[in-house]
């Protein structure tokens, strides 16, 4: 008997106290996000149902007020739909410039390919500040693209690129782009090469290859990689304020500034919430959308 | 694709245009900093009107971009450790172990990502806030708000994601029974990880590390609220600086941040394949 015990727990060492084990592995990481992420989360949710007072800043209250304030006032209405155009024009276009490079990178076989994803992931890391700075230098009134459209003579006078919503737009596009590539890529990566190849040999045209079997292949990544951007893009704090200027707010600034300037907690804690619930409801929607046209 | 191999077409050229369009489109900004660095005068104006390193010099001077730097390394290296040290066992436990909970606790895990991090930021400073209140109402009069010890626990969780995501690619594909082996063998459950498992994952902790260390460097949104009084992290020191202006100084200090980060991904890519981790 002894002896069958014993082989039955050499056999399967794991299966004793599983539950145990798991719960020490998962146990600390899990509570750590819980007291670090829910916790906090939680209290600033309590907080924009408190009230504003100019003396006093904050009390203590259950009010809806701080959400009606931002539904009603047009100045925030206006945020809130600039914060959204911005983002979806930047993911349409980080879609479509993101793609071709991701294709390009997963069927690359030479061995420049590790310096080329590199070269695509090492921006990812310099910080959006500094991506910023870049595009300053060229949109300036005596940045680059200013001089050698002058020099050239093509305009006289210098145009005004910098805190436009043209240049805020570029700017979120070169911060968000990498991800949607490195994500595309790595969905393309699995479609099997023979799975392109045997419908261009049944005679697909590289259209009809691209339209009927990467495209459908490729969407799950596709959406991954859109959520994702479109997710940066809402939260975009130092693009909008470098690029954009102190007239161009966007959602993320106008958090910070309640916070930082204002003083007024309950609203910029109201604000946080719209602006999370906005992106979710966003990504959820088109989430619901594309899977439904995969299955329609 | 194959049929293009024979001979370049319009096709396979139309892709490498567009390619590589969208890589220099990346790279862009990237060149025009490091160009700046190198300028003469102080004005950033084309044509420039000469090159020099002064501003490399200059740069020492700024006090903020120094404190800013070393904090950033400090809070990047502590949170990095804290991650590692949560995220490693939670990526072994939920490849290992499935329940009703597990599959619960792996989706919370990621969650640090989805949350938008200005929002995160936000939160974890009101909670910093009420924590204080609960602390000074016991009688311990330790500060909360603004302290490094907030800033490294608030990066610490928007590291672990990546921690446990990297971690777990690299145990996928990994044939359990080589454990098992192990262990009818007479190896402890220690000795297995020692000896088996954590061989295994090696390239996958390596490049966790990596990651996190420059998510946690590169961080901005989150920082911006939790770094007190006289103390900041290097992408809020130059983003303080753009806000006032822009010139050779900002530029030399973001080359040498894009000559350290550079570095240290091609020392990572000798020990684990980047094209293998993202």
């Amino acid at each position: 008997m002894t002896l069958a015990t014993s082989e039955v727990a050499i056999v399967r060492p794991r299966s004793r106290r599983p539950s145990s084990m798991a719960l020490a592995l998962i146990g600390p990481a899990t509570l750590f996000c819980l007291l670090q992420l829910l916790v906090p989360v939680a209290i600033l949710f309590r907080y924009s149902l408190n009230r504003f007072d100019p003396a006093s800043y904050m009390v203590d209250a259950l009010t809806a007020e701080n959400y009606v304030k931002f539904f009603t006032d047009p100045y925030y209405l206006t945020v809130l739909a600039r914060t959204i155009r911005v983002s979806v024009v930047s993911t349409l276009i980080c879609l479509v410039m993101g793609f071709p490079l991701a294709y390009w990178l997963a069927r690359m076989t030479s061995r420049w390919k590790n310096l080329m994803v590199i070269l695509v992931v090492l921006p990812l890391f310099i910080g959006n500040a500094v991506r910023a700075a870049g595009w300053m230098t060229l949109f300036g009134a005596k940045g680059f693209i200013n001089s050698v459209l002058l020099g050239s003579g093509i305009i006289d006078q210098p145009l005004t690129l910098m805190y436009t919503e043209m240049a805020v737009v570029v700017g979120i596009i070169t911060v968000n782009l990498p991800f949607m590539v490195l994500t595309l890529q790595s969905v393309i990566e699995g479609i099997a090469r023979p799975i392109e190849e045997a419908a261009l040999s049944l005679g697909a045209a590289p259209f009809q290859t691209f339209r009927r079997v990467v495209w459908p292949l490729a969407l799950p990544g596709t959406l991954a990689g859109t959520i994702l951007t479109f997710i940066l893009a809402m939260n975009a704090y130092a693009t909008p304020v470098l690029l954009g200027g102190p007239k161009f707010t966007m959602m993320g600034p106008l958090v910070y500034d309640q916070f930082s300037q204002s003083n007024n907690w309950p609203f910029g804690a109201a604000v946080s919430f719209v602006l999370m619930a906005t992106t979710l409801g966003l990504t959820f929607i088109a989430h619901t959308a594309l899977r439904r046209r995969r299955v329609g | 694709m194959l049929h293009n191999s024979r001979k370049p077409s319009w096709r396979r050229l139309a892709l490498d245009a567009a390619a590589l369009s969208s890589l220099a489109f990346i790279l862009v900004p990237l060149v025009f900093v490091t160009w700046l660095a190198f300028f003469k005068q102080e004005i950033p104006s084309f044509p420039p009107e000469g090159y020099t390193f002064h501003w490399f010099s200059s740069m020492l001077t700024q006090k903020a971009i120094i404190d800013g730097f070393v904090t950033s390394i400090e809070v990047g290296v502590v949170a990095t450790l804290i991650g590692l040290a949560l995220g490693v066992p939670a990526a072994l436990g939920l490849v290992r172990y499935t329940s009703w909970w597990s599959g619960a606790a792996s989706t919370f895990l990621l969650l640090p990502l989805v949350v938008p991090a200005i929002v995160l930021g936000t939160a974890i400073y009101v909670a910093e806030v009420e924590a204080e209140i609960l602390v000074y109402g016991f009688g311990i009069e330790t500060p909360v708000i603004g302290t490094i010890g907030g800033l490294i626990a608030a990066h610490a969780l928007i590291v672990i994601p990546w921690v446990v995501r990297l971690v777990t690619a690299s145990l996928v594909g990994f044939d359990r029974s080589i454990e098992e082996a192990a262990q009818n063998l007479g190896a402890t459950p220690f000795a297995t990880l020692r000896r088996i498992t954590l061989p295994v994952i090696r390239p996958g902790v390596v490049a966790a590390a990596l990651f996190a260390f420059v998510i946690s460097f590169s961080n901005l949104e989150l920082s911006l609220f939790l770094v007190g009084a006289g103390r900041t992290t290097l992408p809020i020191a130059i983003l303080q600086y753009l806000e006032w202006k822009i010139d050779p100084t900002i530029a030399a200090a973001s080359v040498v941040q894009i000559a350290i980060i550079a570095a240290a991904m091609l020392v990572t890519d000798r020990f684990v394949k980047l094209t293998q981790v993202v």
